[in-house]
C-alpha cells in the first residue's frame, strides 16, 4: 500500500474536476515567503507529510503576512510530525470557510463492498462523530459492479441536509471522488475537510489518498509519484530498507521478504510466514530477546535473494545474534533457503562458533536444509520444537553471549 | 464428512502449466487427490503430469464434468480467470495468487455470492481433508502427513505457513485434522473465520476447531458475536498473533495485508477478550494450543 502526498492527491481532485485551493510546494522560508506573497493572504501553511491529523500535530497553521509566513515556515519546516521529517511545506489559499462537510471512501472488510462515508460536520473532530454515530453521518455501501450512482450522491447529502447550489455541488464532488477512487485502485480517498465557502462555493481543503500497490503495474501515472510500501511503515523508510526493497524486487519475482528496522535491539530477525513471523517476534519478546529489525519471507525465494536479504539484516550496526524461525513450510524449498543464509554468513564472514545462531526451519526439503547447517556450523531445528520453543533458546543464548 | 473438499470433488487447476502449479500437481496427485484437467490459454492438447490441458474452461466442461477450481494465474489475469470459473458455474474456488488487486478482488466477491459459489482466498495455500486424502493447492507440500492426519478437529488459519503449522500441533496433541483451511491472509477474502465456523457446526464429523488469528479486520470479533449468538457451539481454540504491533505506532503493518490496527479496530488482546468472552479456550501462548485442545476434547 503506498501513501499519496497532498500536493499529488490535490492534483488528481484538480484533474478530475474537484475544486481545490491555490497552492505552491515549496523547500525553504524564502521559498515559502515568495509562495505565500504570490498567493496572497491569508494562506495556510502545512507540513507536506503522508499522514492524516495534522492539524492536531500543529502542523497546520495560517499567516497573514508576509512575516508571519516565514516565522510559520521556519516553525514547521525540519520539525518531524509523526516521525515524519518535513522537508517540504505546502502553501495554500486559506479558505473563508462558512462550514465543513466530509467524505470518504474505503473497502469495508466485513461486508467486502466500498462504503461511502459523508458528514456534515466535518474538521478536525470527525472521528469522534463516526463513533457516536451521529445523525449528521452517513455510511453506505456500495455494489462495486453497478457502480456509484450520481442519484445515491445527492440522496445521501439531502438527508444530511443540504440542499439548493451547495447540494448539486457537493453531489457531484462525491460521485467525482468514487470516480477517482475506482479510476486509481486507491483503498481509501478521503476529503475532509470538504469546506463550504461563506459564497457558497464547495472545495477540498485537504485529501488523503492511499493506492493499493498491487495495482501500481496498471497505474503508469502514479508508479514514479507515490513510494511502495510506504504504507506498511510509521516513519520514512530507511536506506538499508529501500535497498532491501530492490533487492527484493531484482532476483526474479519469486518469492518475498519485507524488511522493517525496529528501534535498538541486537538480535538479526529473519522468519518466514506472514504468520509465523508474528509468532516468533511476540514469543522472542516474552523470552526477553531484542529483536533489531523485523524480516518476513515466504513464497520460495531463490538462493541470491535469501542471501542479499540475510546479508541486510546483519548489516545493521549493533547485530550480535541472528534468529530465524518459519511454520513448517508448504512449498518454500528449505534447502534452498539453507543455502541462502549459509552464504551470507560466509560472506559476511560471521563465525557461528561465536555469533549466536539459531535456527528452526522445517518443511520441503528440510533433510537436505539440515545438512547445509549443520556443515556450516550453525544450530538447526525442525519440527522437533515449536517456534516458541526456537525463540526460547535464542533469547536464553543471547543473555549468555552478552 | 468434511468441508469444502471430499472425493466428489472434480478438480480443475486454473494456470496449471505454470511452474509452481505443476509442481503442486505433482504433489496433489502423489498424495492421491484426482485432478480432472487444467486450463492454459494457447496449451491445449499438452499434458501436465497426465492432466489434460485446455485452453478454457468451457472446453474441459464441455469434456468433464467440474465442481471445483484452484486459480493459480499471476495478479493480473486473476480476475478474469475467477470470472471465468463464476461464468462456467464451479461451486468452489481457492484463489493460490497473492497481490490481486483489491478493486478485483471485490468485484468477483460479489459476483460469486451472486452466483452462489464460494471462494477461498486469494491468498491462500490450500484446503485439506485427509479423512478422504483430498487436497487443493500447496498445502501440506510433498509431505502431507507430517501435519495432516484423519481426525476430528477444524482448522481456520489466516496464515498459509500456520495452517500447517496448527494441524501439526493437532497431531502433537493426539487429534487429527478433519479439513484444514487457509483463508488467506488479504483485507478482502471470501470465505471469514465466521463462514467456516458455520460450515464446521454442520459437519457431524467435526468436534472441535483450532482457529489461528492476526491483527486487522473483524474477522475474529465477528466469529466471537457469531459463537455468542448461538451459531457455533462445539469447543474453539484461538490462538491470536501480533500481540506486539499493538505498542507500534498506528498503521504499521507487519506480516499479511490485513494486519493493520486502525484505532481501536484490529486490536490482538481486544479479539483474545472478545473470544474469551464468547466462552473459546483463548491460548496466551501458541505451545498452549495442545494442552487447551486436549482439554476441549476431553469434555
Amino acid at each position: 500500500m503506498a501513501r499519496v502526498l497532498e500536493n499529488i492527491g490535490k492534483e488528481i481532485l484538480r484533474k478530475n474536476g474537484i475544486p481545490i485551493p491555490d497552492f505552491l510546494v515549496v523547500g525553504d522560508i524564502k521559498e515559502a515567503r515568495i509562495a505565500a506573497d504570490k498567493i496572497g493572504y491569508p494562506v495556510v501553511i502545512k507540513a507536506l507529510v503522508p499522514t492524516g491529523k495534522r492539524g492536531k500535530a500543529t502542523a497546520i497553521k495560517f499567516a497573514e503576512s508576509s512575516e508571519e509566513a516565514e516565522k510559520i515556515a521556519e516553525g514547521i519546516l525540519h520539525t518531524t510530525v509523526y516521525h515524519f521529517p518535513v522537508e517540504l511545506l505546502l502553501v495554500e489559499k486559506k479558505i473563508d470557510t462558512s462550514y465543513e462537510l466530509y467524505s470518504s471512501i474505503t473497502f469495508d472488510t466485513s461486508r467486502r463492498l466500498p462504503i461511502v462515508i459523508a458528514s456534515s460536520a466535518g474538521g478536525i473532530d470527525i472521528e469522534k462523530s463516526v463513533k457516536t454515530q451521529s445523525k449528521k453521518i452517513i455510511k453506505q455501501y456500495v455494489d462495486i459492479l453497478e457502480g456509484f450512482h450520481l442519484y445515491k450522491a445527492k440522496e445521501i447529502w439531502s438527508d444530511l441536509g443540504l440542499t439548493g447550489r451547495t447540494l448539486q455541488q457537493a453531489t457531484t464532488i462525491l460521485w467525482r471522488l468514487y470516480k477517482i477512487f475506482e479510476k486509481y485502485d486507491a483503498y481509501t480517498v478521503e476529503i475532509n475537510p470538504l469546506a463550504v465557502t461563506s459564497r457558497g462555493e464547495i472545495v477540498a481543503v485537504s485529501i488523503l489518498m492511499g493506492i493499493d500497490d498491487d495495482a501500481l503495474f496498471r497505474q503508469p501515472d502514479l508508479s514514479d509519484k507515490v513510494e511502495e510500501g510506504s504504507d506498511r511503515s510509521w516513519r520514512p523508510l530507511t536506506d538499508l530498507e529501500k535497498k532491501m526493497i530492490t533487492v527484493d524486487k531484482q532476483e526474479s519475482y519469486r518469492g518475498t521478504a519485507r524488511y522493517t528496522e525496529m528501534e535498538g535491539g541486537n538480535i538479526g530477525f529473519f522468519c518466514g510466514g506472514g504468520g509465523g513471523s508474528l509468532l516468533a517476534y511476540d514469543a522472542l519478546l516474552r523470552f526477553g530477546g531484542r529483536p533489531a529489525n523485523y524480516t518476513e519471507f515466504g513464497g520460495n525465494p531463490p538462493e541470491a535473494k535469501v542471501s542479499g536479504i540475510v546479508k541486510g539484516v546483519l548489516s545493521k550496526p549493533g547485530i550480535k545474534g541472528f534468529f530465524m524461525a518459519t511454520s513448517i513450510t508448504n512449498n518454500t524449498q528449505t534447502d534452498v533457503v539453507a543455502s541462502g543464509v549459509v552464504k551470507a554468513f560466509q560472506e559476511m564472514n560471521v563465525d557461528p562458533e561465536k555469533f549466536p545462531i539459531v535456527v528452526r526451519l522445517p518443511g520441503v526439503n528440510d533433510a537436505v536444509a539440515k545438512r547445509i547447517f549443520i556443515e556450516a556450523g550453525i544450530e538447526y531445528y525442525g519440527d522437533e520444537i515449536t517456534i516458541e520453543d526456537a525463540a526460547q533458546i535464542m533469547a536464553e543464548k543471547m543473555k549468555k553471549a552478552c | 464428512m468434511a468441508i469444502f473438499v471430499d472425493n466428489d470433488s472434480k478438480i480443475v487447476i486454473q494456470g496449471i502449466t505454470g511452474r509452481e502449479a505443476s509442481m503442486v500437481t505433482r504433489h496433489t496427485l502423489a498424495y492421491g487427490t484426482k485432478i480432472v484437467a487444467g486450463v492454459t490459454p494457447g496449451k491445449e492438447s499438452q499434458n501436465v503430469e497426465g492432466v489434460p490441458v485446455f485452453d478454457t474452461l468451457k472446453h474441459a466442461c464441455q469434456k468433464w464434468e467440474l465442481n471445483t477450481s484452484v486459480i493459480y494465474v499471476p495478479p493480473a489475469f486473476a480476475y478474469d480467470a475467477v470470472m471465468e470459473a463464476i461464468g462456467n458455474e464451479i461451486k468452489l474456488i481457492l484463489i493460490i495468487t497473492e497481490r490481486i488487486p483489491r478493486h478485483d478482488v471485490a468485484r468477483f466477491l460479489l459476483a460469486a455470492e451472486r452466483a452462489n459459489c464460494t471462494i477461498v482466498g486469494p491468498n491462500s495455500v490450500g484446503i485439506i481433508n485427509p479423512g478422504d486424502r483430498v487436497k487443493l493447492g500447496p498445502i501440506g507440500g510433498d509431505n502431507v502427513e507430517r501435519c495432516f492426519i484423519p481426525g476430528e478437529v477444524g482448522v481456520i488459519s489466516r496464515s498459509g505457513g500456520q495452517t500447517a503449522e496448527c494441524s501439526w500441533m493437532v497431531k502433537r496433541a493426539g487429534f487429527g485434522v478433519s479439513t484444514s483451511v487457509s483463508i488467506g491472509g488479504d483485507p478482502l477474502i471470501g470465505s471469514t473465520p465466521k463462514k467456516n465456523l458455520n460450515m464446521f457446526e454442520q459437519d457431524s464429523k467435526t468436534k472441535a476447531v483450532v482457529l489461528w488469528g492476526e491483527p486487522g479486520t473483524t474477522y475474529e470479533e465477528d466469529a466471537a458475536d457469531f459463537i455468542k449468538e448461538g451459531g457455533f457451539t462445539k469447543p474453539l481454540v484461538a490462538y491470536i498473533a501480533g500481540r506486539f504491533v499493538e505498542n507500534m505506532p498506528e498503521g504499521t503493518v507487519f506480516g499479511h495485508a490485513a494486519a493493520i490496527i486502525e484505532g481501536d479496530m484490529g486490536r490482538p488482546s481486544s479479539k483474545m477478550e472478545k473470544l474469551r468472552d464468547a466462552g473459546c479456550y483463548v491460548a496466551d501462548n501458541f505451545n498452549d494450543i495442545v494442552p487447551l485442545l486436549q482439554e476441549a476434547m476431553a469434555k
